[in-house]
């Protein structure tokens, strides 16, 4: 029986589910360290001493 | 242990990916060059060594997500909730994969990409019961512990319905086959056999590493939020 086009449709479709959960995930980690570094950073300026310059 | 656990988890990073990636072109080049060719069911059946290690992984996945949730009612601490939604995840992706695999290779062979067997629809149940989870945990937000320990509740029950999919083949008479893997003597050639063990650990493994920073990634959150209120608290004194 040749059905060599279903095994290529159910290899493509598990390579490509998993590339773009990969791709998503990467934007999500980096997206979420950014808000950490941004949140990091305001804390840091709330709880600097009154009269300090906040950072940049 | 628990300095044991901190360890490995430190290696994770580090060992998991090459694992993952030299295990993932063995079983490639096993399925697809090594392995014999199926006499029946043709070129298609080399579905089977990601079909069913994925199915196995999906069963983990979601029994992490149960371990998890027993300890996160058990401990009260929101750590466990990150690892049952980042397994849950994971488990849910599989899942689909699982069915949609399923499907394909079912179409040449059944003449159906869906019929509403036992095994099929259990399966799918499955798959809705932690997509429902997961909706349901996310309405509210990551820290928020009466939701997590509902949640919670929902998965620890809902982990019911892996031994009714395992069943199903033998408690009702389905077109999926019944197991010729999980037996006292394999109905597999040695060959197979072999190209399927090397299919358990990439998908094991790859398991392993996607629910471990799945898990990263819903503690961040849960760190975002924690930070966010401690800054809205600061910024309004």
């Amino acid at each position: 029986m040749d059905n060599i086009e279903y095994l290529f449709a159910g290899f493509a479709v598990v390579w490509a589910v998993l590339f773009i959960y990969l791709l998503l995930l990467q934007a999500r980690i980096r997206s979420l360290h950014r808000d950490i570094e941004h949140l990091e950073e305001r804390l840091a300026d709330a709880e600097a001493p009154a009269g300090t310059a906040p950072r940049a | 242990m628990t300095a044991l656990l901190g360890r490995l988890d430190a290696l994770r990073p580090t060992v998991l990916p090459p694992v993952v990636g030299v295990a993932m072109m063995a079983m490639i080049v096993g399925a697809l060059v090594a392995a014999p060719r199926e006499i029946i069911e043709g070129e298609v059946q080399r579905l089977m060594y990601v079909h069913v290690p994925m199915a196995i992984a999906t069963y983990l996945s979601f029994g992490v997500t149960f371990v998890a949730s027993i300890l996160l009612l058990w401990k009260r601490d929101m750590k466990w909730d990150a690892l049952a939604r980042g397994s849950a995840v994971i488990g849910v992706m599989l899942c689909g994969l699982v069915l949609v695999t399923g499907a394909i290779w079912g179409k040449p062979i059944w003449g159906v990409y869906w019929t509403w067997d036992a095994r099929l629809t259990s399966t799918l149940v499955l798959f809705l019961i932690y997509t429902a989870y997961l909706l349901a945990r996310s309405i509210a937000g990551p820290l928020d512990e009466m939701a997590a320990r509902y949640a919670a509740i929902f998965a620890i029950i809902g982990i019911a319905d892996i031994p009714i999919v395992q069943m199903s083949v033998r408690w009702w008479r389905t077109l999926h086959p019944e197991p010729i893997i999980f037996q006292p003597n394999p109905a597999l050639p040695g060959e197979m056999l072999a190209v399927l063990a090397v299919g358990f650990v990439a998908v094991f493994a790859l398991a392993a590493w996607l629910i471990g920073m799945q898990t990263d990634v819903e503690r961040a959150s849960q760190r975002i939020h924690r930070l966010r209120a401690e800054v809205d608290q600061r910024e309004s004194a």
